[in-house]
């Protein structure tokens, strides 16, 4: 493993939360093409992760022009320092009250200095983490907005529920003090990282870039919902539903603040399709300045896989991604049984790691008992191993940004039946009209629907002339939009005006597309 | 002090005037102490010889001799006292009850040595004048004294409260009727009368612990480890009763006032009986202070910490802080209210106490003041007690040096002012320590819940 931290400074400081190089998934593969992609640029990256102990081994071999490599965990216990009561501080907690009330407008004010005024205060030692957990004012401005606000009545819940929420904040503040200096920032995600993206731009007046695979809020709303981490010093029989709805609200709050501070500290803010960029405007992003910029992928190199490719089409479906809920492997395998059915020999591949939640995999293995050898699970594999040997490719994910399996198995020559989430429909059936003339890759059907899904696959398979015009129309769909030189032409033009504007840039935008988690 | 509040809860709860008068009268007696009761049985005897025996100055002998025990006693145990109670308090609470009765017992073995060498050493320097038997009996009196205050750690814990007044009564019965039996005979035969009576009641007391706390082992020593850990609560002991010791020993020591007695002891009659007759008085403001703090404070001092934990609004939080405050506040006003019927008694009748007990009426305006100080004395230990409860150690530290230093210092004071100003060192060290502890309360619980929830 090697970690390289014998540099003074790069070119580019990536900001990667819960993601490359410790964890497998398609943002992943992303910063890992991006890294690659600019060998002349120098890389700094700062890995943000939850605890030490849920990521094991580096997944990805560090490219040589990664110069400098720091990985932090913010929900670890940090050394806090020690309680003890500080002196009042009453111009500070002005500064702080001020930042809240900024948040709590839902109007987005492109005049926030109060964020900046607070790394100004933490630098200067005015306003630190122990006037946060210690002071007098601290404590009343917390009680203030508990009678103001909190709908639950526990005081208890509340407050540490605001402790909790801010720990991580102080770990980000230090990060930002210390991280290496660089020309400029690149968050590929809002939450945490692009939070320590927006302290680094107030303290060191450099350009920031936010890309956003995904919309960052709306996945960390999903998880919140499905959360039981949720603070809660009670049993659950002991409180009514809504006095937990009011924290897991807070908590969402908290991380569209995060957001919002990122889009407004961001110089570019790239999605990767049109759909999600209308969203980050939405959520609070000045229009001028979000682009999209669609993922890309190495076309030359896949395109070779199709002459691997047997003269019949395999009558193998394959699901190719993470088995974890939010790929809806369960309707997939629900989807099978009637294909199975109806064609019998058609086999099941569900190719991705199972170790993120092997609660939610071993569901999906006891419901695909049933099926017998028509399911398997062949854990990680090779893309360029696996593409050749199916002749479907499946995404029944409830969501999705702009996923590159899909490219991938079109440039190798494999349609695509996807849920209509994220820009699934757009990459198979087109998105401008140019685009829609070149014809359908595949079918998209409607999430969590396990009949759709069946029909569509069975479609498909059964009609050779349909799937061979799939194949044709993605090729081309690939071949003309989606090819990483491309993608590296419009990101170069990005960090070339990044590194040689000192601060604030302020150019129009391009394309689409997106996601990003704290687990990708 | 764990343990009390539920069995005077349920005396009270009786709702009948027995009850609460058995409540007070139990709480008196445990609250005071023993050592207000050793005062007590010193004046007795005293008070019961006056003119029957040819010797006054034997009577007077053994008096000093006793307060000299009293004194050192309390302060060499004071190192042990709270920090023990702290340790019995956290067995009782993490339902360690089994290491006790050993721990106990290993704490009197420590403190019979300790005691016994010290008193040894002292009594075969200090006193080659005196008889053997005296001398035996100086030291084994100072062993025996230490061990009861030791074992008057558990008394407010204890639930068999009928037997303690039995052996109180027995204890203190035994003690004046063998003095006063053999006084005829010498300085020993009083001595060692009333000594008996003290073992009694130590043995008693030994008896009723071993029948309340359950165990299978005779000595533990793990407890000085716990211990260690609460160095501010061996040190609050110390000062505490060096503190209210101290102008009684510069009284002592100085040869104005002073006369020797006996040996190297010397007392000082004039400033010794009128402080000795004020102690009595606290009994009633002692028993209000034991049953306001264990019923009603603790209460609500349970129900704010339950409010915090179970998750309640903080409206209700606030409420039952508040609630705590105002038992505080009219928990003080009610020792305030009948020591205030206590002085006025005293000041109504002192004149023909003192009288009766062969003093010169010039004393009058000390004792009036010394019933004062010990009114605020009970004030002061209510706060000490409160701070304890908050888990302030370090404000009671303070409170309780200051208490020291001032008391030396204001003492030093009215003996170079003169007699009129006899008595107002002592008050008025306990009135600033009481007003600087009153003060830092006021701030503490105000900053009750910030303090529990940010500084914890």
């Amino acid at each position: 493993m090697n970690i390289r931290n014998d540099v003074v400074q790069a070119d580019i400081g990536l900001l990667l939360e819960g993601t490359f190089p410790y964890v497998r998934g398609g943002v992943s593969s992303w910063v890992y093409q991006i890294i690659r992609g600019f060998p002349d640029l120098t890389f700094a990256v700062c890995f943000l992760g939850s605890r030490e102990e849920d990521y094991g081994e580096m997944k990805y071999e560090l490219p040589a022009n990664v110069v400098h490599m720091e990985q932090h965990y913010l929900h670890e216990k940090g050394s806090a320092p020690s309680a003890a009561e500080c002196p009042d501080n009453k111009e500070a907690f002005e500064v702080v009250r001020a930042l809240h009330d900024w948040y709590g407008e839902k109007k987005l004010n492109l005049e926030n200095q109060y964020l900046g005024r607070i790394v100004e205060l933490d630098r200067i030692g005015r306003y630190g983490e122990k006037d946060f957990l210690y002071s007098r004012e601290s404590w009343n401005y917390i009680t203030e907005l508990y009678r103001k606000n909190c709908t639950d009545p526990s005081l208890i819940d509340y407050f540490w529920t605001v402790r909790t929420m801010h720990a991580p904040l102080w770990k980000l503040m230090n990060i930002a003090v210390n991280f290496v200096p660089c020309g400029a920032y690149h968050t590929i995600c809002t939450g945490y990282a692009g939070f320590l993206g927006a302290l680094l731009k107030k303290g060191r007046d450099k350009p920031l870039i936010l890309s956003e695979h995904g919309i960052y809020t709306k996945e960390r709303k999903i998880d919140l919902f499905q959360a039981e981490w949720i603070s809660d010093t009670r049993g659950e029989l002991e409180k009514g539903t809504s006095e937990v709805a009011y924290f897991r609200e807070l908590w969402v709050r908290f991380f569209e603040t995060l957001g919002r501070e990122c889009y407004d500290a961001a110089d570019r803010i790239i999605s990767l399709y049109e759909a999600n960029r209308l969203r980050q405007v939405s959520d609070g992003a000045a229009a001028e300045k979000t682009r999209s910029i669609p993922n890309g992928i190495d076309f030359s190199h896949l395109d070779k896989l199709r002459s691997k490719r047997p003269h019949e089409i395999p009558l193998v479906v394959c699901l190719i991604g993470r088995v974890v809920p939010i790929k809806d492997v369960k309707t997939f395998i629900r989807a099978m049984r009637t294909v199975v059915n109806a064609m019998p020999g058609v086999e099941a591949w569900i190719a991705g790691p199972e170790e993120e939640d092997p609660a939610y995999a071993r569901e999906c293995r006891s419901l695909a008992e049933g099926l017998g050898d028509s399911v398997r699970f062949l854990g990680f594999q090779r893309i360029d191993d696996i593409l050749p040997k199916i002749g479907l490719l499946a995404l029944s994910s409830i969501s999705e940004a702009l996923p590159l399996v899909i490219l991938e198995g079109y440039a190798a020559g494999v349609p695509c039946v996807a849920t209509d989430v994220g820009s699934c429909r757009q990459l198979i059936e087109g998105g401008s009209a140019e685009d829609i003339a070149l014809g359908a890759a595949g079918i998209v059907v409607g999430i969590a629907n396990p009949e759709e899904l069946a029909a569509a696959i069975i479609r498909l398979l059964s009609d050779s002339a349909l799937w061979q015009s799939a194949q044709k129309a993605g090729v081309e769909r690939v071949k003309k939009y989606y090819t990483q030189e491309s993608m590296f032409a419009q990101y170069r033009a990005v960090y070339e005006q990044a590194l040689t504007a000192t601060s604030a840039v302020n150019t129009p935008p391009a394309a689409e597309k997106g996601r990003c988690v704290w687990q990708v | 002090m764990a343990g009390i509040g539920f069995e005077l809860r349920k005396l009270m709860e009786r709702g009948t005037v027995i009850g609460m008068i058995q409540a007070y009268t139990y709480a008196g007696i445990i609250s005071s102490g023993p050592w207000v009761l050793s005062i007590i049985g010193i004046l007795v005897i005293g008070a019961l010889s006056i003119g029957e025996t040819s010797a006054d100055s034997m009577v007077a002998q053994f008096q000093v001799s006793v307060t000299y025990i009293i004194a050192c006693s309390l302060i060499f145990t004071g190192f042990v006292q709270l920090a023990f109670t702290r340790f019995t308090a956290d067995r009782i609470f993490e339902n360690e009850n089994d290491i006790i009765l050993p721990a106990f017992n290993g704490l009197l073995l420590i403190i019979t040595l300790a005691a016994g060498l010290a008193g040894g050493v002292f009594s075969v320097m200090l006193f080659p004048g005196q008889s053997i038997l005296y001398r035996a009996l100086l030291a084994g009196g100072f062993v025996i004294m230490c061990n009861i205050w030791v074992a008057a750690i558990f008394l407010s814990g204890m639930k068999q409260y009928k037997s303690i007044v039995t052996v109180f009564a027995l204890g203190y019965g035994v003690s004046i009727f063998l003095a006063v039996y053999l006084r005829k005979s010498d300085l020993e035969g009083i001595f060692g009368g009333f000594l008996s009576g003290q073992l009694a009641l130590l043995l008693g007391l030994i008896i009723l612990i071993n029948l309340e706390y359950p165990s299978e082992k005779l000595f533990d020593f793990s407890f000085i480890r716990k211990i260690r850990l609460y160095p501010s609560l061996v040190f609050i002991g110390f000062f505490y009763n060096f503190g209210v010791w101290i102008d009684k020993f510069i009284f002592w020591g100085d040869s104005y006032t002073s006369t020797q007695v006996i040996g190297p002891l010397r007392a000082s009659p004039i400033y010794d009986i009128p402080v000795f007759l004020a102690y009595l008085s606290i009994i009633p403001g002692m028993a209000v202070f034991l049953v306001r703090l264990e019923t009603d404070f603790v209460e609500y001092y349970e129900k704010f910490y339950e409010a915090i934990r179970s998750g309640r609004s903080l409206d209700h939080i606030e409420d039952m802080r508040n609630a705590m405050v105002s038992t505080l506040r009219q928990g003080v006003l009610q020792i305030v209210s009948v020591q205030m019927v206590v002085v006025a008694a005293v000041v109504m009748t002192g004149s023909s106490i003192l009288k009766y007990l062969g003093i010169s009426d010039l004393y009058f305006p000390l004792l009036c003041v010394n019933v004062i100080s010990a009114a605020i004395q009970v004030v002061f230990l209510g706060v000490l007690t409160i701070f304890f409860y908050l888990d302030k150690r370090g404000t009671a530290l303070i409170l309780t040096i200051m208490f020291a230093s001032l008391n030396a210092m204001f003492t030093l004071a009215t003996l170079e002012f003169g007699p009129k100003f006899y008595g107002f060192g002592f008050a008025a060290s306990l009135l600033v320590v009481v007003a600087v502890g009153f003060w830092m309360l006021d701030r503490r619980l105000d900053a009750l819940e910030y303090e529990t929830f940010m500084l914890q």
